[in-house]
């Protein structure tokens, strides 16, 4: 591997937030392409930092920096780089429940997708099931992520499934939970395809999704 | 045994007669079954047409007149509803820390914002909305910072009215309009915010962190003042899975502040509580380096394991908690459900004390059948010494 694309790795395994840009810098200068970066560099990186946070390394304020680490380096490639290539992975929805405003968890997922490939349409907090059906029958976006913390509003999680087969969309879409007060046993409730017990494993459980799509 | 001397001897390790029980605040929900229901439902008296049109107008006017003496009036009522319910020992809260902005809205004084919106019960109820403080210019001219002399001296009058009502009916653990001092800034600038400028504004985060230690010092001093025997403190340190920060850092940040505080508390005869939600597993052993007497919440929806916290730390610390409100202490349980788990809690916890049996958290839409069902079981099975079941 090239110097400076470990050197790119390294940043955001460190979380370095103020040295990024200057390493991204240098390895534009050097000559190598944005995918190369993204892929070689800040992937591998924020690899790291995932299965740091799986073993117990790194914790949920880590996940954040991480991020921030990524919102540095972006906009300095994101304007060299062929537009096709934004969102590669395909494009997730992604909501609070409706009667929840919790949106941490969301968030962290939804940077974590990002720096990982994806597009997001984050739709925010407290949004109707019909509008989450409505979004994924009008952008033709198959994969949708839930959050909820609330105990009270886990219903709404069955909401959105019962409204997507009242579409007829439901064979169609692939519905993905997580949250406080989720389960693998409440995935199975409330007729939900995966649950992701972090932002991590919900990063893995879209990257499979995606594929199999 | 009276139910003071009951949890204070369980505090320390001492014998006991039997399991002691704690009660997480009630919500309107719970001590309205309790203590009868208000003649006028709160949502009608927030939502009419003349409050939704005076709050929006005059809000802030408000506040004092009319929102406090409400807030007051509940904050008895939590306490009054957990002695007729037959408990041992009750969450107080004195909260004076809220501001109505409009009919919709209310700002936290340390800095973040609320939903003011209806229980599903009838009754109001608030829900955190944003951070208020999302920049440094915002953080230095935040208007509503309270003076944390007057918040304590209003404490001590809630307080020492609380322990004269009560006092001697139930050990009033207390919490006054300071909330922890890691959640404040958690919840004024919001936990993306909060991590980044833990890296980036470490000045600010020092002075955000002295400012809440004074106000959780001095409203401290003021509830051990009024007699109030156990001061808990809420500060949530972790989420479902683990602590939301490394417990390194956590300790280096707010070690020094609560082991301040936990030490006055321990040189005026009072007990420490820490409440935190999430799984604290990793973090257990830092709360136990602060000198803190007793941890609540052990919360079942997380991933922590009470029964192994109790091998590993139960000599340590005493354990309060164990009862889940995401499905025991609702209307969708079956009192035997409720029974048999506080069966297994006490055999599993209360050998070797220092378990007190109560909510993980409180709950508005917990029925006050379902407590009475909880402590009958409490009192029926808890008796020391234990039988074998």
């Amino acid at each position: 591997m090239k110097e400076s694309i470990y050197a790119i790795q390294q940043a955001v395994d460190e979380l370095d937030i103020d040295g990024i840009q200057d390493k991204v810098k240098a390895c534009i200068e050097e000559g190598i392409s944005p995918l190369e970066i993204i892929e070689e560099g800040i992937s591998k990186g924020l690899e790291i930092v995932g299965q740091k946070f799986e073993e117990g390394e790194y914790f949920l304020a880590d996940l954040i920096l991480a991020g921030e680490v990524v919102n540095e380096a972006m906009p300095l490639l994101e304007d060299k780089m062929d537009p096709s290539m934004t969102g590669k992975k395909g494009k997730i929805i992604l909501a609070t429940v409706q009667g929840d405003i919790h949106e941490i968890g969301k968030n962290i997922v939804g940077m974590l997708l990002k720096a990982n490939g994806f597009e997001v349409l984050d739709l925010g907090v407290d949004v109707p099931a019909s509008k989450i059906i409505e979004t994924a029958k009008s952008s033709g976006v198959r994969m949708i992520g839930l959050s909820a913390l609330l105990t009270t509003m886990v219903t709404s999680i069955k909401d959105v499934v019962d409204i997507a087969t009242e579409s007829g969309l439901r064979d169609q879409l692939k519905i993905v939970i997580g949250g406080a007060c989720t389960s693998e046993q409440l995935k199975d409730e409330m007729g939900a395809d995966a649950y992701g017990a972090t932002a991590v494993q919900a990063v893995s459980i879209f990257d499979g999704l995606s594929q199999a799509l | 045994m009276g139910p003071i001397e009951r949890i204070m001897a369980c505090l320390e390790g001492r014998e006991i007669d039997r399991i002691p029980t704690f009660c997480a605040m009630l919500e309107d929900r719970t001590f309205n079954e309790v203590l009868g229901k208000p003649p006028i439902p709160q949502e009608t008296l927030f939502s009419n047409f003349v409050s939704t049109y005076a709050l929006e107008r005059w809000g802030r006017m408000l506040t004092k007149p009319i929102f406090q003496p409400l807030l007051n009036k509940a904050m008895e009522k939590r306490i009054r509803a957990a002695v007729e319910l037959g408990f041992d020992a009750t969450w107080g809260m004195y909260e004076e820390t809220f501001i109505v902005k409009d009919s919709k809205t209310l700002i936290l004084f340390s800095g973040s914002i609320y939903d003011l919106q209806p229980d599903g019960f009838g009754n109001m109820t608030y829900m955190y909305r944003e951070p208020g403080i999302t920049s440094r210019d915002k953080f230095e001219s935040w208007p509503y910072w309270p003076d944390p002399d007057e918040v304590a001296h209003r404490a001590y009058k809630f307080y020492k009215k609380m322990v004269s009502k009560y006092g001697d009916k139930i050990c009033l653990f207390g919490q006054a309009s300071a909330y922890g001092i890691q959640e404040t800034i958690l919840w004024s600038l919001g936990f993306e915010r909060m991590a980044l400028w833990i890296r980036k504004e470490p000045e600010i985060i020092s002075r955000f962190i002295k400012m809440n230690e004074e106000l959780c010092l001095k409203t401290t001093i003021a509830m051990l003042d009024a007699g109030v025997p156990v001061i808990l403190q809420s500060d949530d340190f972790a989420f479902k899975t683990g602590p939301m920060m490394n417990p390194l850092m956590i300790d280096e940040l707010f070690g020094e502040p609560y082991k301040k505080i936990i030490s006055l508390v321990h040189e005026r005869g009072a007990k420490y509580i820490l409440h935190s939600c999430g799984d604290n597993t990793l973090l257990f052993d830092t709360f136990i380096k602060w000198d803190v007497d007793g941890l609540h919440a052990y919360e079942n929806t997380s991933n922590v394991d009470i029964y192994q916290e109790k091998k590993i730390h139960g000599d340590m610390v005493t354990i309060i908690g164990g009862v889940g409100v995401d499905y025991l202490l609702t209307d969708r349980s079956r009192d035997e459900e409720v029974k048999n788990h506080v069966k297994n809690l006490i055999k599993n916890l209360a050998p070797g004390g220092k378990f007190i049996l109560g909510p993980v958290h409180s709950l508005s839409s917990i029925p006050a059948h379902k407590l009475k069902v909880m402590l009958d079981a409490a009192h029926a099975y808890g008796k020391y010494p234990l039988a074998k079941q």
